[in-house]
């Protein structure tokens, strides 16, 4: 656990002041662009009305947990590409502890986003639940979420031997988990094989999920046909094991 | 009988990918508070030998111990008596020098007492002082190799395994790095296995040098003894034209101690270069053989890798 820790507390000290930005400014851009811009036309479709910056802002989050997860990834293909992961492996720490002190420091971008996209939400008028315990609740869905990504794209940066294929496999995904989901419209404006889609995809869970908890009149913004919460907890918990798993056969068969 | 336990034993190391045997068979033993150099061309087996005693590997076949512990049975104890340098540099670019040094020993569990003075000495001692609180992306190529070089220190290793640690540098960082090496050895009884294809180098440094080729040992011992094996002086001669009548009558000279041929050249060791230079020539001329190069040189350790592989070893 030491080394997992020392290992997160490397990777988030490397944050530099671009990084930083980045890390603020995308999802920022996405509230406030695409949301305002989308605004207009969304706003009578979605159920409760005009606020269509808080429909979307639990999409941003699951964009920028998938996008933080993809960039995790990445990290740790430079570091096996490079040779740096033989530093860890002569030293002597738990193999596993290497996997973790990676994925801690994707879940832990990830949060930081999740609080930066309804900080921003908020100022842009979206109002937040009063109850504190569904924030938690909504923060446990985005590690959950973050966790689950995070385990197969550092899976996929476990097994691809150039940085090519990996952005080629990853990016392959990207669009559709954003697009095949409620993130960006009500899953009840879908067409009915794009809900089936939908509902195969955990970004659907993590964002009905938050809305509902998260979100002042959460289960509006949700549609008429929200998912029920325990639906979307034992969907991101199945995701986030699942997701690891994953990560830990390929992290086996790569690092041994 | 000698009780101590060697700093570095294998025996009958093997490494095989599929196919390809990279490591034939290797048999080492490394005394306490020595320098041993793994001396041979690329891909010869040295950075196969040191990943399956740095434990980055497990052998095929044979065994292995690193201060009495197994590579393989015991990785995690062996982890805890090495410090290892990689032949790439493998530093983390956008941390400080002093941060590589940090988490370094954090990852070996030292305490954040033992990390500042431990950090703060090694440095010093790789003359880091004044550029540790700088990115290493901002270092030069030796800068870099010195910092791997004390961060390999970090935890007091008892063996430290260097593979290839001047590789790419200019004379003067190598030079010292040379002295950096002899004067860990000196000061903190540490054994050292280094891995070169620079000739010099191991003849510098090394108490004792293997010369490695094609995945086994094919010579053993301290540099003096292996160039002593040589005769006392070496002729070098290349030419065109009958060498094998050339080769056919120097066997018969009296001086001349032993002959090595490579691909264009010709190695004699005879007992005083200087003296036998003209009787080598007048041979060569009446065997229509045309010596277009010829020298006479103290025998070296590149001698000694060329009578045992009749091939040279270059510096790359």
């Amino acid at each position: 656990m030491n080394a997992a820790i020392t290992l997160w507390n490397k990777q988030m000290s490397k944050l530099s002041g671009e990084e930083t930005f980045g890390l603020l400014i995308q999802p920022i851009l996405w509230v406030v662009l695409f949301g305002v811009g989308m605004k207009g036309i969304m706003g009578s479709a979605v159920a409760g009305g005009e606020d269509y910056i808080a429909f979307m802002a639990p999409g941003i989050v699951a964009l920028s947990a998938l996008g933080g997860a993809i960039a995790g990834g990445s990290v740790w293909l430079d570091e096996r590409m490079r040779g740096i992961v033989k530093e860890y492996l002569v030293a002597p720490i738990p193999r596993l502890s290497i996997l973790l002190g990676n994925t801690l420091t994707i879940v832990t971008k990830s949060l930081f986003q999740a609080i930066v996209i309804f900080i921003v939400g908020v100022l842009m008028g979206a109002q937040l639940a009063s109850n504190p315990i569904g924030w938690i609740g909504g923060i446990v869905l985005v590690a959950g979420y973050s966790l689950g990504f995070a385990g197969i794209a550092l899976a996929v940066a476990s097994k691809v031997e150039d940085s090519g294929a990996y952005h080629a496999l990853i990016f392959l995904l990207n669009l559709p988990l954003l697009f095949l989901s409620n993130a960006l419209y009500p899953l009840s404006s879908l067409p009915q094989w794009m809900q089936i889609g939908a509902r195969l995809n955990p970004t659907t869970y993590v964002v009905d999920g938050i809305r509902q908890m998260v979100l002042q009149n959460g289960d509006m913004l949700a549609g008429g046909d929200m998912i029920p919460l325990w639906q979307c907890f034992a969907a991101i918990t199945l995701f986030a094991i699942a997701g690891m798993w994953f990560a830990y056969t390929a992290f086996r068969s790569a690092v041994r | 009988m000698n009780m101590t336990k060697p700093a570095v034993e294998a025996r009958q190391l093997v490494k095989r990918y599929g196919e390809i045997t990279a490591v034939v068979g290797v048999d080492l033993t490394i005394q306490p508070n020595s320098i041993y150099a793994l001396l041979g061309p690329n891909g010869a087996g040295k950075t196969t030998t040191i990943s399956m005693l740095t434990t980055l590997i497990q052998p095929t076949e044979g065994s292995a111990t690193i201060a009495g512990y197994d590579v393989v049975k015991q990785a995690d104890q062996v982890r805890r008596q090495i410090g290892v340098t990689f032949q790439e540099t493998v530093l983390d670019d956008a941390l400080t020098g002093r941060q590589v040094m940090t988490y370094h020993g954090r990852l070996y569990g030292m305490s954040k007492a033992q990390r500042q003075t431990k950090t703060d000495e090694l440095l010093a001692l790789v003359e880091l002082d004044d550029a540790a609180d700088r990115a290493v992306r901002t270092y030069s190529g030796g800068m870099k190799r010195r910092l791997e070089l004390a961060r390999g220190l970090m935890t007091d290793p008892k063996v430290l395994f260097l593979d290839e640690p001047t590789l790419g540098l200019d004379p003067q960082n190598r030079a010292k790095i040379w002295d950096y090496i002899q004067d860990l050895k000196r000061r903190n009884g540490l054994t050292l296995l280094l891995t070169t294809h620079y000739m010099d180098e191991a003849q510098q440094l090394a108490d004792c040098v293997g010369i490695i080729d094609g995945g086994r040992i094919i010579a053993e011992g301290a540099p003096r003894n292996l160039i002593d094996q040589m005769g006392s002086d070496a002729i070098t001669v290349s030419g065109y034209g009958n060498r094998d009548g050339f080769l056919s009558r120097i066997d018969e000279l009296p001086f001349v101690q032993s002959v090595t041929t490579a691909e264009t050249i010709t190695q004699l060791a005879v007992d005083s270069g200087n003296r036998r230079l003209a009787e080598v020539v007048t041979l060569a001329n009446q065997s229509d053989f045309t010596i277009e190069d010829i020298s006479v040189a103290k025998p070296s350790l590149a001698d000694v890798f060329l009578k045992y592989t009749g091939r040279e070893l270059r510096d790359h």
